[in-house]
């Protein structure tokens, strides 16, 4: 393939990326862990504040790269953000890991490129996570960087590549602690593709020492920078270590999101949901199995290039091993061994482009992949523009429901006619779980508190408005009853808000209605 | 992660009685208005994905005993049914009075987006003593403006009774009701119509919380026979 067609082709897929990922970004309401993130990058925005929490949240990196999007957009507080500044922070690194592959054309080539391209631009899974505002589509851009950056060194070893790849490797442990289960798969897979070398490896020199040292010592340092908040919270390096024994305690115990082994490998390749459709990845699983094939095939390419496929299918098997033994499961975690998987597809689709001579069925095998990779883009808007707050979607979890926004829209309409406007009292007494994302949707009021017990929350007769859970409805019977008139909003599938508008506001709401 | 729970519990104690001052009243001369510190939430991980029906422990007490007049019968099985939406976008109308109450797929009509309504033909007027509805159950939900109406006029113009309201903004302008949103379950929703005498009962739904359409599972309409 020349350069021209390449580099056309490429830049299609880009921007065919960049549709799927860019349009429509406000679509789906907030979900609870996007609205949590969301809050902590806007004390970051208006505080400067930020220290790394070693229980929960991940790595800092997300709201330091949000920072220049919503300056950038003239967005200088919490309430001046909007969805769709914060989830351009995913979609461009998503758009970004795409660019990345470019690293890998003297790896794999570039027709496995292309492909390997066109495959993570399409994916429904990649696509519907890349508009989501949580670290895991930073992950994965600076995986692509990692892998790539390693073969390259591997290939022509120079202290830019290492440096690179720390680099890389800094900014995936300062995006999410967990990333050493792909640093674990990474090393693994280097061991097994040595096995596997024709040649056997030589000592390595003294540059050798000094590009390690250059690599680790980047790596150090951006990690360093970014958990201790560039130096002004010394601990944050240190807690980022202690953090493994919470997420270790966390991987392995029973709870909310304990699955089976298979849910990772099932949900790529066949899910269907009540009267939903069928969704698949299949046609990129069966493209790796074809990678893998090409990969141990002694007749495919250069040793070079069998060395690094080699390697991506041991990636790919000890990560997809890894994340799927361990009981914690939630579908964006699919990402960073999946990535594995689509580069393989790649290369199978590429070796099976290769292996017929024959034109008319060269011709029938494009056709087919063609095909193939229409319905991935199909599932992908699918899953992100029609289905992207709908349980029957796989990858929709734990999601807040569309209706919950009317929820909103009433709050905003009974603030309009309070003579407080958006300073009327307002008190959310929910459980935590049953909290999120108001605090994101209610950000523009300014006085909004929040308690986990009517206990503590003082009279509600004092409240405008309040918004509960169900248990809550159930104590605060007799006041509500008297005081309050109440409608039910659904948060999430099975799990309900209630909104308690106080009678006297409630009659002034009805009068303004019937005056419009 | 930190839970501050005693942060909020302490500072809403102090400060929660002080949140009662009238903040749109007029500023008295020598004082200020009082900036209150409200708690702030909790941050905290990825809840629950819930996907299995009725999870979630959802208030209220199983329906007790509902006692009728010696003699009273279901009316309904297998009369004829209307609807505003004779098309509906899943199943057929025919289903509301059809005896099946799983809450599956295949067992409720689906009809358009907004206010929409049902209507049972008993064929005789009667007194009506239990009207029992499943919009939907395989779910928690709640149906928005859940109105319940019998009469002998087929088109509901005269001699309409209204049996239950919940319409409290009047989005369906059918008249505000004082009654309240409820939460389906598998024990359907039981109305007391208290013996009024009508040949066809009307029920409107507009729409519920996880979307804008309207279900049935089935109704049931208990009458005693005509005097």
């Amino acid at each position: 393939m020349n350069k021209k067609a390449f580099a056309g082709l490429f830049l299609l897929i880009v921007v065919g990326a960049a549709g799927l990922r860019l349009a429509d970004l406000s679509l789906r309401p907030m979900h609870h862990d996007e609205a949590n993130q969301a809050l902590k990058f806007g004390a970051l925005l208006e505080k400067g504040d930020y220290r790394y929490d070693r229980a929960d949240h991940h790595g800092p990196s997300l709201y330091y790269l949000s920072l220049p999007f919503a300056r950038a957009l003239s967005a200088n507080t919490l309430a001046a953000l909007s969805e769709r500044t914060l989830r351009l922070v995913p979609a461009c690194f998503g758009i970004g890991a795409i660019l990345l592959l470019l690293l890998f054309v003297p790896l794999i080539g570039k027709e496995a490129v292309l492909l390997s391209a066109l495959g993570l631009a399409v994916s429904p899974v990649m696509v519907y996570f890349s508009r989501f505002y949580i670290q895991e589509t930073l992950l994965l851009f600076f995986l692509v960087g990692f892998i790539a950056a390693l073969w390259r060194y591997k290939r022509r070893p120079s202290w830019t590549w290492a440096a690179a790849a720390g680099f890389f490797a800094g900014m995936m442990y300062a995006t999410k602690e967990t990333s050493v289960i792909a640093f674990g798969s990474i090393a693994a897979a280097f061991l097994l593709t040595s096995v596997f070398k024709e040649k056997k490896p030589g000592n390595p020199g003294g540059r050798t020492w000094m590009h390690l040292l250059i690599g680790l010592g980047t790596a150090i340092l951006v990690s360093l920078s970014l958990f201790t908040s560039f130096f002004q919270n010394p601990r944050g390096w240190l807690d980022s270590i202690l953090s493994f024994k919470v997420y270790f305690i966390r991987a392995g115990e029973a709870g909310f999101h304990v699955h089976p082994w298979h849910y990772y490998l099932q949900t790529l390749a066949f899910s269907k949901s009540g009267s939903g459709p069928v969704w698949s990845e299949g046609l990129i699983l069966i493209l790796a199995a074809a990678g893998i094939v090409a990969a141990f095939r002694r007749t495919s390419g250069a040793e070079a290039d069998r060395s690094s496929l080699r390697f991506l299918v041991f990636y790919t098997l000890i990560s997809t091993a890894a994340y799927s033994l361990i009981p914690y499961k939630t579908p964006w975690n699919i990402l960073p061994f999946y990535l594995g998987f689509i580069l393989l597809a790649g290369s199978g689709a590429a070796a099976l482009l290769k292996a017929f001579r024959i034109r008319l069925i060269r011709a029938l095998v494009f056709l087919l992949l063609a095909a193939g990779f229409l319905h991935l883009g199909a599932q992908a808007w699918r899953a992100s523009f029609v289905y992207p707050a709908d349980p029957r979607n796989p990858y929709v979890y734990a999601q807040t429901c569309p209706g919950f926004l009317k929820l909103i829209g009433r709050v905003e309409d009974l603030a309009a006619v309070h003579p407080d406007r958006k300073k009327m009292l307002i008190k959310v007494i929910a459980g935590p779980y049953e909290t999120w994302p108001l605090p994101w949707y209610l950000r523009r009021f300014d006085r909004v508190g929040y308690w986990t017990d009517a206990a503590g929350a003082g009279p509600l007769e004092d409240a405008a408005v309040a918004v509960t859970d169900t248990e809550q409805v159930g104590r605060l019977e007799s006041i509500l009853v008297q005081s309050f008139q109440s409608e039910y909003y659904e948060l999430r599938p099975n799990v309900f808000l209630v909104l308690h508008v106080r009678a006297n506001l409630w009659e002034e709401y009805l009068k303004s209605r019937a005056e419009r | 992660m930190k839970r501050p729970i005693f942060l909020i519990i302490a500072l809403s104690i102090v400060f929660g009685p002080m949140a009662s001052t009238p903040s749109g009243a007029a500023q008295e001369q020598g004082k200020e208005e009082l900036k209150l510190q409200l708690p702030k939430p909790m941050f905290i991980g990825t809840p629950r994905n819930i996907n299995s029906p009725n999870l979630e422990k959802i208030t209220g007490k199983p329906r007790g005993a509902f006692f009728v007049p010696a003699g009273t019968k279901l009316v309904s099985l297998n009369k004829p049914v209307i609807a505003s939406d004779m098309q509906p976008v899943i199943g057929e109308v025919g289903c509301v009075t059809d005896g099946e109450k799983s809450g599956e797929d295949g067992y409720f009509v689906e009809f358009g987006p907004g206010k929409q309504y049902v209507q049972i033909d008993l064929k005789t007027s009667q007194p009506l003593q239990a009207i029992l509805v499943w919009h939907y159950h395989s779910q928690a939900r709640v149906y928005r403006d859940v109105i319940v109406q019998a009469s002998d006029d087929k088109d509901f113009i005269s001699g309409v009774i209204t049996v239950f309201n919940n319409d409290h903004d009047n989005s369906s302008g059918l008249g505000i009701g004082k009654d309240k949103e409820y939460i389906e379950t598998f024990e359907g929703k039981l109305f007391d119509p208290r013996g009024a005498k009508a040949r066809y009962v009307r029920l409107w739904s507009n729409g519920n919380t996880s979307n804008d359409m309207n279900h049935y599972v089935e109704v049931e309409v208990y009458a005693t026979p005509a005097q």
